[in-house]
């Protein structure tokens, strides 16, 4: 120890020497006036010589900093969404709930803070086989929080990570156990609830300590390369009922008119039917009418009849009298030019022949129909 | 000496000796001692500890659940098609002292590589025993529990425990793709002809049964206005009997004088006659013949 001995004998020198006080800690009293010297007198005077701070106020000011401090150290504020981890040595020992909470100090327990209300998302887009080997683009939101904070900090290796992969797992094989139009159509609220559940057994068996709050599965959309395909299949469930609307359409369209046609067909019937009774009815009555007539006085009434009948039918009409008796056997009648000429209803041929100049009557003369005034040079 | 020091001193040495000799096993590790180098002791529970200051040294190991995931591996299944896989592996050390004796030292990279050299062949070994479709559906969990079962012997040898194998991607390559893309748009091409084709189906149908719809309305139509045109027809034949029987020969005679006036009423005609009917009684002589 050879700094116990000063070269010159000079007690000042050691440090560590005996500085002739007595009781107390001297060299506490030294450092502490040569702070307060830096200080200027920051403690101010009191009364008392070099000795004269009270030692045990000073004492008393450093227990209660040192106090503060520990206090600040041992209690830890928890937030409501929030639980503490409280690892002793590195050994979990608790779960720290919302509110004030006293702990031993920093040295010994280690307080690692977990968010267990927060809720946090992530989302899968990808493209997978179906069970009928067809590919189908799918995309996934999974909402999940923390549930065990310390299941969640001590048994995983990256947690988060780890949701990812069994998200990305979990839905490929849900998909990849459905069919492609079941997937499509009715089957998606099913498949997100399966993939919950097997997120859900997966990341217990792995003892993650998270929750799944929610799956939910945005509509499954056949990829781009066949969509169009896909549209036009769509389109095609359309068409046929279209076709059958037309269908429909012509339908609609011809019956009612067919009834429209049957109907004008009975009527006309009944028309006619109408019309001829009535016709005969007339008939009837005006022969009736003549009947009465008639028997009054039958054969006066036939003459006159029959003359007026024939008189108008013969004043209209063309004729030739023939007188076969007396005639030769072949007569030459010139009928067609007869028949051509123009004539005026009550014409009875008194107009001469263009071509003869002759009329009917003349020509007559010429071929010997005469009465018996004259005589019969041809015999 | 004085009393300080006295206290102080020894303090201190304590204080470092126990901060040579302590260590703390956090809930996460688990902790190997090694005596001059060797492996003393593995089996530390979580918290604080103690061990010889010099002698001993400590060297801490994850116990969580460690994860493994390369590159996606491209299989054969049992039709020799190719498909791509992504896995990852769920693992935890589950003896210390193989696993620092296997990884020289507890590498966990060397772990990893090893690890995906086993499972790469048990799954090549599973994919091609299936074929595509069964691995993608059906069997998928049931070969997953296989390699996991094939790799049990993991444990003797490298002190690891395979947790969960778990296929991320099970895909086929693009050249496949594109052949299942053209089968796709083939089958719903079929389906949307069989949508068409069943339309046209059901329209001719309604069209055809429309048709004779029609033809049953014209018909009976038809029927019904003959039977009235007979109904009136026999009626006025019934009406002209009755009034014509009256007299029958007054009938003949004044029906026929009204035929021969309607038949020469055109005026077009010509009558070639002998002055001999009774219309011309009186023509040659103003006496009666």
């Amino acid at each position: 120890m050879g700094w116990n001995e000063p070269p010159n004998g000079n007690k000042g020198r050691d440090p560590w020497g005996d500085r002739g006080n007595g009781g107390g800690p001297p060299d506490l009293d030294e450092i502490v006036r040569r702070m307060q010297r830096g200080f200027g007198g920051l403690f101010g005077r009191r009364t008392g010589g070099p000795g004269g701070y009270n030692p045990a106020l000073l004492w008393l000011l450093g227990a209660a900093i040192v106090v503060v401090l520990l206090i600040f150290d041992i209690t830890y504020f928890i937030d409501q969404q929030e639980r503490g981890v409280v690892l002793r040595f590195g050994r979990y020992v608790t779960t720290l709930q919302p509110g004030l909470n006293v702990v031993f100090p920093s040295f010994i327990d280690n307080v690692i803070p977990v968010n267990v209300g927060l809720v946090r998302s992530i989302t899968h887009k990808a493209t997978m086989l179906t069970q009928d080997e067809n590919i189908v683009d799918v995309e996934v939101a999974v909402q999940w929080r923390i549930d065990d904070a310390a299941e969640f900090v001590f048994n995983v290796e990256d947690p988060t990570a780890t949701l990812r992969q069994v998200a990305e797992s979990a839905v490929r094989e849900v998909i990849g156990k459905s069919k492609l139009d079941f997937v499509l159509t009715e089957g998606r609220s099913e498949i997100a609830q399966n993939q919950k559940q097997l997120m859900q057994k997966i990341l217990n068996d792995y003892r993650t300590g998270i929750l799944i709050v929610t799956v939910e599965m945005q509509p499954a959309k056949p990829p781009d390369q066949v969509k169009a395909a896909f549209d036009d299949a769509i389109k095609a469930r359309e068409d046929e009922q279209r076709l059958v609307n037309e269908a429909e359409a012509y339908r609609n369209d011809i019956i009612p008119r067919a009834r429209g046609g049957a109907a004008r067909l009975r009527e006309e019937a009944n028309a006619y039917k109408a019309t001829v009774v009535a016709r005969a009815e007339g008939d009837a009555a005006r022969f009736e009418q003549m009947l009465t007539e008639y028997e009054r006085a039958p054969a006066v009434t036939r003459q006159r009849l029959y003359l007026d009948s024939l008189e108008s039918v013969l004043s209209k009409t063309p004729k030739v009298l023939v007188d076969t008796r007396n005639s030769n056997n072949v007569m030459y009648v010139p009928l067609d030019r007869l028949l051509d000429r123009p004539r005026t209803p009550g014409d009875s041929g008194a107009q001469p022949d263009a071509a003869t100049g002759r009329t009917a009557a003349q020509a007559l003369q010429d071929l010997g129909t005469q009465p018996d005034t004259r005589g019969r040079p041809e015999r | 000496m004085t009393t300080q020091l006295r206290i102080a001193i020894p303090v201190l040495i304590a204080a470092i000796v126990v901060w040579m000799s302590a260590f703390k096993v956090d809930q996460w590790e688990q902790a190997v001692v090694f005596r001059f180098r060797e492996i003393n002791r593995s089996d530390f529970e979580p918290g604080l500890h103690f061990m010889w200051p010099v002698m001993d040294t400590v060297k801490k190991f994850e116990l969580r659940l460690l994860n493994m995931d390369q590159e996606p591996q491209r299989y054969l299944t049992i039709e020799k098609k190719d498909v791509i896989v992504d896995y990852y592996v769920k693992w935890r050390i589950s003896n210390v002292r193989s696993f620092y004796t296997a990884t020289r030292g507890g590498d966990i990279e060397s772990a990893n590589f090893l690890l995906a050299q086993r499972i790469n062949s048990a799954l090549r070994d599973e994919f091609g025993k299936r074929t595509v479709q069964e691995v993608v559906a059906g069997e998928r969990g049931e070969m997953l529990d296989i390699v996991t079962a094939t790799t049990s012997q993991l444990e003797k040898e490298m002190g690891i425990t395979v947790v969960d194998v778990r296929t991320k991607r099970i895909d086929l390559p693009e050249e496949v793709s594109t052949s299942v893309y053209d089968r796709m748009r083939a089958e719903r091409l079929r389906v949307a002809k069989d949508f068409r084709a069943r339309g046209e189906e059901a329209a001719e149908r309604i069209r055809a049964n429309a048709d004779r719809e029609r033809e049953v309305i014209l018909a009976n139509a038809y029927r019904d206005a003959e039977t009235i045109r007979g109904e009136g027809d026999a009626l006025a034949t019934e009406i002209y009997a009755a009034a014509y029987g009256k007299n029958e020969e007054f009938y003949t005679l004044y029906r026929s004088l009204n035929a021969y006036q309607n038949s020469f009423s055109s005026g077009k005609d010509l009558i070639v006659l002998e002055p001999d009917s009774d219309f011309f009684k009186y023509f040659r002589s103003p006496k009666a013949r």
